[in-house]
């Protein structure tokens, strides 16, 4: 019992080291600018709303917010399950190459960004459409982007979840009859829970905050939360309260989504608790 | 702060005011949009408080007008460059209309990205609209127009950078006293370098003795971000003499001394010595600080005085949840060393930046004759007056004459009027189509210099040397 | 073994996308690598240039120290969140009271945007008016000055991808750790195995694959590291956190040097490759190929 309240007593350390740049994300977001340029208080003592106010009152943020939602939840789905699927490939089946194959999946994250953004323009504007209808500034062409270091985080890691989960449970359903479908759906997928869990989780992380490629494949109609927080960042100035207030919001979304993932984390200790 | 959201609020208010104001023009503006109907405009520009004016009122307005709907897409300094860039670059033709920072217009025109709004108008005489006159802007769209006059946007924004002093200090007996003893001398706005270093000193110590948190001057100083390059090429080098930073293009771009540069002569090495004795004297937060930083530092009441740019002025004087100096601020001309402004009247060289944007239209756009409309439609007199209250910009000359704009001025503390008798001290950006090349080719010596890695004397020389190499591989020196 | 025709199909998807959208824009980048191209420059199209941009980079000093303080920064931000990760994944594995609310706490600094990080960073970190160097002023004394200091610079740009990313790393060492057969473990402790016994021949290599695609995954993404440097230090001061994602980032923004930054990206790339690789190839192929 009594040690149990230590770990209670360590984790409140370490929450508070986490939260102290919160907290003050926090304090910037009900500070006037011009008492941001003063000498610095731990405790916050008055409070100023307007930024609050003023977020609430802008319709383009709101739009900014639902693009974010859409893209980051569509993307992390795709790649949850595309990079589960290729990882129950690579680890039941005996394809030649496939190592090289998983490790070339990763070289796909390892790319500096910044060059890649011309050609990725061109090719949204002049090979990847139809008619009129290009694939820039549409949340399906974002979902899609993001692919090229979402999947690959997928597929690694996951990896080790299902290469973790005994073969000899699905070469058992198979032979009882169950087609390769149902095999992984319904004895793969639930024992990969924790995982897929986690990678859902850090996929939706990384869309939700990438910023370059969203700053420059989208324009209007696709526009996201983060490229709406570079707004505020001008040569007149830099809006410092506004910013701060739209992270605090953006706080809101992103727990809730987590709320809902993590879950599943804690269903998988069932599966195997660890005694360290 | 929420100088931008502030304007969405009474935007509203503002369009349905000043809309009977147009009732006699309407029927142009209605005629001239007929063939445009279900036409979508789509622009890129900067969150500035004058852009978010033309995208939250001035936009909506014209839509009402003409039914041509406008977008507006605000986002961030470097991303606007090469947002513009890439569209224009590949031909896609996003953007019907681009926002143009005086200094990048010289390479979009070497690269005939922009429409010649001149003659599109004199070959397009339905378009021309009545109230629409070039003669109409200040001095400034000089700057946006090539040899033959052709004007290739429409100015937005200018500002010249200022020197501000806190007149509440500058003006206390207890002060001035203290000074007088000090030093011998009046306080009163510095004219000579001598005398504003004298007066930051004078400060820098007095914050130091009465325990305030109060220096003698700002710095622009940033360790990592051409703010700092800018201030010293753009605000400090010109006050000694150096102009077009050190470069002269008349003689095959040459940046040392040995060619006939003047990037690493004495005057260039003076300047960067003051700088950075400024610096020393400046707030510690200054290595941090960029253009916003600077302004929110003199907001903050740190500073007795210092040079900042024009568009920050206005809230520093007049916004009370931003400054806390509202009412204390005098404008005066920068410092120069003696015999610069003989040189400069005389019509070599000046005093500072004139700086801002305008509005141009790519070449690629796929609605030009609509974008033309609406370029027009805010280059006009009538909607200068509201856009100048919002965003504290005078691109008009008429706008001078406005009341609203008059009283205003009395709280900047002469802001505009200085901008209307001194602009003509001011200068935009040297005609190089490579400034972005150029700074970044030598800012990350300059960040050297100011963290002492350099001395500031080789630092020059080296700077120089760097940018005559960028010149050559570039091809514009042979 | 099922038929291999399935696995391709499941696998059809993820090749197609990455093709689309990772090898297309590869190539282009490597085919502007070989020219030179500033879209500013008197002769603005794309000119061919042999391999001229590649055997700049191998001379470009400025490029080479980038490296240097890259490799320093990767070193010590991933090495600190791999040991900080896992004792915070291990002490995720007891039962104690709020473990949830704690648990979500400690994944906060994910769901914030790097641009913002370095925002807030900047306001806690800048000298005289920043949180952090008044306090370490009023407590010890110490000046802290990011604006001046290169060491100071690059600490605080290590601790705030510490704070930012060791989430990350206890996260997905959370998922390898529950997902443990807990047969070993009974067994070892029957046997009368100690703690370290245990971690050591035991935890180690069963989560070896986990670790270590969790350390690529954080080495690959310090090295990309762009927006929290830039909005924090803008590289400075002087050289001293221009990292290679902010170089590159500053070659091709706002000085338009195509051809020479996709020379260098093609570089960083290959460096990263080689480099995970060897790591790949030594530590988990092996394995897996035994699986």
């Amino acid at each position: 019992m009594s040690r149990n309240w230590l770990y209670v007593l360590f984790w409140i350390f370490v929450s508070f080291l986490t939260l102290f740049p919160i907290y003050w994300l926090f304090v910037i977001s009900v500070k006037p600018a011009v008492e941001l340029f003063s000498t610095p208080d731990l405790i916050l003592r008055d409070f100023y709303w307007k930024n609050y106010v003023d977020v609430l009152n802008d319709r383009t943020l709101r739009s900014y917010m639902v693009n974010s939602l859409v893209i980051s939840s569509g993307n992390a789905v795709l790649c949850t399950v595309l990079g589960f699927l290729a990882c129950y490939a690579l680890s039941r089946f005996d394809m030649g190459g496939k190592e090289s194959i998983f490790f070339w999946t990763i070289t796909n994250r390892m790319a500096p960004p910044a060059v890649f953004l011309l050609p990725l323009f061109l090719l949204l504007t002049q090979v990847y459409k139809m008619g009129d209808f290009s694939l820039l500034d549409t949340r399906i062409g974002m979902i899609l982007v993001y692919c090229t270091f979402n999947l690959p985080f997928a597929i690694w890691t996951l990896r080790p979840t299902i290469e973790g989960i005994p073969k000899e449970l699905d070469e058992a359903a198979h032979v009882d009859g169950a087609s390769p479908w149902r095999v992984i759906w319904e004895v793969v997928f639930p024992l990969a829970r924790p995982g897929l869990a986690v990678t859902l989780i850090l996929t939706w992380v990384f869309a939700w905050n990438e910023y370059l490629l969203a700053a420059t494949l989208t324009n209007f109609n696709a526009r996201t939360l983060t490229t709406g927080l570079s707004e505020y960042v001008t040569t007149t100035g830099t809006e410092w309260g506004i910013m701060a207030t739209i992270s605090v919001f953006t706080l809101i979304p992103a727990l809730i989504v987590f709320g809902m993932v993590q879950r599943h984390i804690v269903a998988g200790l069932t599966f195997g608790a660890v005694k360290g | 702060m929420g100088f931008r959201l502030k304007l969405g609020v009474s935007a509203l208010a503002l369009a349905v005011a000043s809309g009977a104001a147009f009732a006699q023009d309407d029927e142009f503006w209605k005629k001239a949009a007929e063939p445009y109907q279900g036409v979508t405009l789509r622009g890129v520009t900067e969150a500035t408080p004058p852009s978010n004016y033309v995208r939250e009122v001035l936009a909506p307005q014209f839509e009402e007008l003409t039914g041509i709907r406008v977008d507006i897409e605000t986002t961030s300094w470097d991303q606007m460059y090469d947002k513009a860039i890439k569209d224009m670059e590949s031909g896609t033709g996003i953007y019907d209309m681009i926002y143009i920072e005086q200094d990048i217009v010289y390479a979009y025109l070497a690269r005939d990205f922009l429409t010649n709004v001149t003659q599109m108008l004199a070959d397009n005489p339905q378009l021309k609209a009545p109230t629409f006159d070039e003669g109409a802007f200040t001095t400034f769209a000089d700057y946006f127009k090539d040899e033959d006059g052709g004007l290739y946007g429409i100015p937005m924004e200018a500002f010249i950078k200022v020197y501000l002093y806190r007149t509440d200090l500058f003006n206390d007996p207890e002060v001035q006293a203290a000074f007088k003893e000090k030093t011998g001398h009046d306080l009163k706005p510095a004219t000579t370098h001598a005398e504003y270093a004298e007066i930051a000193q004078f400060f820098t110590d007095w914050g130091k003795e009465h325990d305030e948190d109060l220096w003698g001057t700002t710095s622009q100083a940033h360790t990592g971000h051409p703010a700092s390059w800018y201030e010293y090429v753009e605000s400090i080098a010109p006050t000694f003499g150096v102009y077009n930073w050190g470069i002269d293009a008349a003689n095959n771009y040459a940046a040392t001394v040995e060619h006939g540069g003047r990037m690493n002569s004495p005057e260039a090495k003076e300047a960067l010595k003051w700088f950075l004795a400024m610096r020393d004297l400046a707030p510690p937060e200054s290595v941090q600080s960029t253009w916003t930083e600077v302004a929110s530092t003199f907001a903050a009441g740190r500073a007795a005085q210092g040079i900042v740019y024009g568009e920050n002025a206005a809230w520093i004087a007049s916004d009370e949840n931003q400054s806390r100096v509202v009412g204390n601020v005098g404008v005066a001309l920068p410092p120069l060393e003696d015999g610069i402004l003989a040189q400069v009247e005389g019509g070599e060289g000046y005093v500072g930046y004139y700086d801002g944007g305008a509005f141009g239209l790519p070449v690629t756009s796929k609605n030009k004759e609509a974008a033309l409309l609406f370029l027009e439609y805010i280059g006009q007199d009538s909607v200068q007056a509201q856009w100048a209250l919002a965003g504290s910009r005078i691109t008009n000359t008429a706008t001078y004459d406005d009341p609203e704009v008059q009283a205003l001025d009395k709280e900047l503390g002469g802001y505009f009027t200085m901008l209307r008798d001194s602009g003509k001290l001011f200068a935009g950006a040297p005609p190089y189509p490579f400034h972005a090349q150029v700074r970044e080719a030598v800012a990350p010596i300059f960040y050297e210099i100011l963290t002492g890695t350099i001395e500031p004397d080789a630092g020059l020389d080296q700077m120089a040397e760097r940018a005559e190499q960028e010149l050559t591989d570039l091809g514009y020196r042979q | 073994m099922q038929s291999n025709r399935l696995g391709w199909l499941l696998l059809a998807p993820t090749l197609l996308i990455l093709a689309m959208f990772g090898v297309f824009p590869f190539i282009y980048v490597l085919f502007v690598s070989f020219h030179q191209w500033n879209p500013f420059a008197v002769n603005p199209e794309m000119m061919f240039n042999w391999a001229a941009n590649y055997r700049r980079v191998v001379f470009d000093a400025q490029f080479i120290a980038s490296l240097g303080v890259t490799a320093a920064f990767v070193f010590f931000a991933v090495v600190s969140e791999l040991v900080i990760g896992y004792a915070l994944a291990q002490a995720f594995m007891k039962d104690f009271p709020g473990k949830a609310f704690f648990r979500t706490i400690h994944t906060l600094p994910l769901i914030m945007a790097p641009i913002i990080v370095g925002s807030v960073w900047k306001l806690m970190t800048t000298p005289s008016i920043g949180i952090i160097p008044h306090l370490l002023d009023n407590w010890f004394g110490y000046d802290l000055n990011i604006g001046q200091s290169a060491t100071a610079a690059f600490v605080v740009t290590v601790i705030m991808d510490i704070w930012h990313w060791t989430p990350l790393v206890t996260l997905s060492l959370i998922a390898a750790l529950v997902s443990l057969p807990p047969d070993p473990f009974e067994q070892a402790q029957i046997d009368g195995a100690g703690r370290w016994q245990i971690f050591w021949h035991i935890t180690l290599p069963m989560i070896r694959p986990a670790i270590l695609a969790t350390v690529f995954i954080r080495l690959m993404d310090a090295l990309r590291t762009v927006d929290e440097v830039l909005m924090l230090t803008g590289g400075g001061p002087g050289s001293a956190t221009r990292y290679v994602g902010v170089h590159i980032f500053k070659e091709v923004f706002p000085r338009t040097n195509y051809g020479y930054g996709s020379a260098i990206s093609v570089v960083v790339l290959y460096v990263t490759i080689v480099v995970c690789w060897l790591l790949y190839v030594g530590l988990i192929a092996p394995r897996n190929k035994k699986g």
